[in-house]
């Protein structure tokens, strides 16, 4: 069964913190309720999405860069 | 007193701005949803301009100190207090001790709350909006922070019994389509017949670039009458001698992406105006989130002026409601 | 004598919009300057902004107290009413200095070299050279030996356009950055299209940068006794002589103005547009000479 992470916001969603360091989790890693997943950019702020459960990344559906909207799935966990 | 134990995206002191002000370079500011911020007072007995807070994507958790009534209007963020969730457009009694937070938003950007006597923080050139650019107005002219610590003010015209609740069919509900209700004019005189037509015809996406200074939309390229440049106005075809920008006003620099101006926005500039955002429709304006799809549509003056009355009218009826309980 | 061509828009159901000039010029500005005042004395009810601009101007209302239209009205027959631009004006002229080519504004410069016309060059370099001066201490001594005239307060809260008081083939003209900077030094003097601008606060911009004034124009903790009334220094209709200024005068406007004691060199001066339009350099003359002899 899988769970998806949902975008509260719309806005610029981003893998990484910055352009030069890695990814915040890749497909395959183990997360756990409260880890950062990724960054959502909206009015000159960055929101850190988060996992709300632990499971492991079964992939992303969207991606680095890409505009998502509120509600959108963004990753899902098995 | 209300404190602050997250403060959320962005949230802000806002009223109904700081008018008249256009002169020295000062915007209005104030609640981009001025629907939102004169019906919330109402259900709580306010003064119309009473402050509230504007909040944007996604709630604050505050706690209450006391007991007091509030109200919470304009777009979707589901509200709950201690955890349960709670109507909206509706006067809620809230206890010392309740905290208020919200869920994920659902329809509209903005939601606002109001206090019983207004959110009291000290008057700027007669308004208590937030105008975060030069740091004036507000709480300590920015957004909320953690730990930050709200008074309440006395302007409290009325009692409204808890419970009392407007019409549903009086309350605005918000898509994900809008549309937008111009008065072509101002500079358009600068874009070529068929770019008139595109801007009206195009339907537009809103740009992660959209907050309380404008929002810009993407979608087609606009193309400007060709012209020896006038002395002054810069060498761009979208520039013209630096002018007043009203708000609700639309540019598009370089012919690009047009930009609405809102409340926080520059008063004034080089880049050429091509419609105006009737006043009515600020406010749903105001509830447009990224990524949404926007159509201008043109009326004439006398329509504008129709839909204002009207929108008063609905003001009015609640007013009514609220009254008749 | 005018060759300005009047264009009256509405802007949404709110405002009126008055387009005097698509050029800029002193004419243009004094007209616009000539029908906001007017209009302001009629005291008309209904009307919260009336916001004059450089060659055009804004008046925002409540039309369910004044109907835009009744107010074109009014603007029309104020307009017919000032075509020989016989009205006096009443203003400041100010002695506003300026330190050029100081290391703050340097140091910007410098940053976004690959956002300018000319990445070999300053922005002074480069202006003096496409105004068609031999180096840039002629083009500074251009811009310090005749004042302006403030022909608009707005972008954010107290920036004035200022436009030079000369004839117009010796108008100075600049572009913008080809791409806007994220950073320009709070008090930053700056130069784009006709206008020279002091930024008030620091923040994003695209003029050419030359210099830095040593005393705000803008201060809302209003400490300073120029900021009494106001939290904005500028006001439409003011002349303002930018001065150019060693570094020693510099260091000694900035401790003035941290000790809360500096106050501008000001006199109240009382003027026709026709002796400006006349002969701009006698006016010019006769403005410096009030403002440091008289």
């Amino acid at each position: 069964m899988s769970k998806a992470i949902i975008a509260p916001l719309p806005g610029v969603f981003y893998r990484r913190p910055s352009p030069d360091q890695p990814e915040y989790v890749r497909e395959g890693d183990q997360v756990n309720p409260g880890d950062i997943v990724g960054l959502i950019e909206i009015m000159k702020t960055f929101y850190e999405l988060k996992a709300e459960e632990s499971g492991v990344v079964a992939g992303f559906l969207v991606n680095n860069e890409d505009i998502v909207d509120a509600g959108q799935e963004i990753a899902l966990l098995k | 007193m209300i404190k602050v134990l997250k403060p959320g995206l962005q949230t802000t002191v806002q009223d109904q701005g700081r008018l008249g002000l256009y002169e020295i370079g000062m915007p209005p500011s104030g609640a981009m949803d001025q629907f939102a911020l004169r019906v919330g007072n109402m259900i709580v007995g306010n003064h119309p301009n009473a402050a509230v807070l504007e909040i944007t994507y996604i709630g604050p958790e505050l706690i209450f100190e006391k007991d007091t009534q509030i109200s919470l209007t304009g777009g979707l963020i589901p509200p709950k207090i201690n955890g349960v969730p709670v109507p909206m457009w509706e006067t809620l009694a809230v206890k010392a001790g309740d905290v208020l937070s919200f869920d994920f938003v659902k329809s509209g950007a903005r939601i606002y709350l109001a206090v019983e006597g207004g959110i009291d923080v000290p008057l700027v050139m007669n308004s208590r909006s937030t105008y975060t650019l030069i740091g004036i107005g507000g709480f300590e002219g920015r957004a909320l922070a953690e730990g930050d610590v709200l008074a309440t003010g006395d302007l409290h015209e009325r009692k409204v019994a808890a419970g009392t609740r407007i019409e549903e069919s009086l309350i605005p509900t918000f898509g994900r389509s809008h549309e937008i209700r111009v008065i072509v004019g101002l500079c358009s005189y600068r874009l070529t017949e068929e770019s008139k037509r595109i801007f009206l015809e195009t339907e537009w996406t809103v740009t992660p670039e959209a907050n309380r200074i404008g929002y810009r939309h993407k979608g087609q390229r606009l193309q400007f009458v060709e012209r020896e440049q006038p002395f002054g106005a810069g060498s761009n075809p979208s520039n013209v001698t630096d002018l007043g920008y009203p708000i609700g006003s639309i540019q598009v620099p370089d012919g690009v992406e047009p930009i609405v101006l809102l409340h926080d926005a520059v008063t004034g500039g080089g880049y050429a105006t091509v419609a105006t955002v009737i006043s009515t429709d600020l406010n749903r304006m105001g509830q447009i989130k990224t990524n949404e799809k926007v159509k201008f549509v043109s009326v004439g003056l006398e329509e504008a002026l129709q839909i204002r009355k009207e929108n008063q009218l609905v003001l009015n009826k609640i007013a009514e409601n609220i009254a008749s309980r | 004598m005018s060759k300005l061509h009047t264009r009256y828009e509405y802007g949404g159901d709110e405002f009126v919009f008055v387009q005097l000039s698509e050029a800029m010029s002193l004419e243009a500005n004094f007209k616009g300057i000539a029908i906001t005042r007017k209009l302001k004395e009629r005291n008309l009810e209904g009307i919260i902004d009336i916001c004059p601009a450089n060659a055009s101007y804004m008046v925002r209302v409540d039309p369910d107290v004044l109907h835009p239209d009744r107010l074109i009205n009014e603007l029309r027959e104020i307009e017919d009413s000032i075509k020989d631009l016989d009205i006096e004006i009443s203003s400041r002229v100010v002695d506003v200095p300026v330190l050029f080519e100081d290391p703050w504004t340097h140091e910007a410069v410098m940053m976004f070299r690959d956002r300018h016309q000319d990445p070999n060059s300053t922005d002074l370099e480069y202006s003096a050279r496409i105004n068609g001066y031999n180096s840039k201490e002629e083009f500074i001594g251009a811009i310090d030996a005749a004042p302006f005239l403030v022909s608009m307060i707005g972008f954010v809260p107290g920036l004035p356009w200022c436009f030079q008081i000369v004839r117009q083939e010796k108008q100075i003209e600049v572009p913008k950055y080809v791409r806007p900077r994220t950073y320009t030094p709070e008090r930053t003097f700056g130069f784009g299209g006709a206008f020279a601008v002091i930024y008030p606060v620091q923040g994003a911009g695209g003029y050419q940068m030359y210099g830095i004034a040593p005393a705000p124009i803008y201060q809302k903790e209003q400490t300073l006794p120029d900021f009494q009334e106001s939290i904005v220094f500028p006001q439409q209709g003011d002349i303002f002589r930018y001065r150019s200024i060693t570094r020693d005068e510099y260091d000694a406007v900035r401790a003035e103005v941290e000790a809360g004691t500096f106050t501008y060199r000001k006199k109240e001066i009382t003027f026709t547009p026709q002796e400006v339009l006349e002969n701009p350099e006698r006016f010019s003359e006769m403005v410096l000479r009030r403002l440091y002899h008289d």
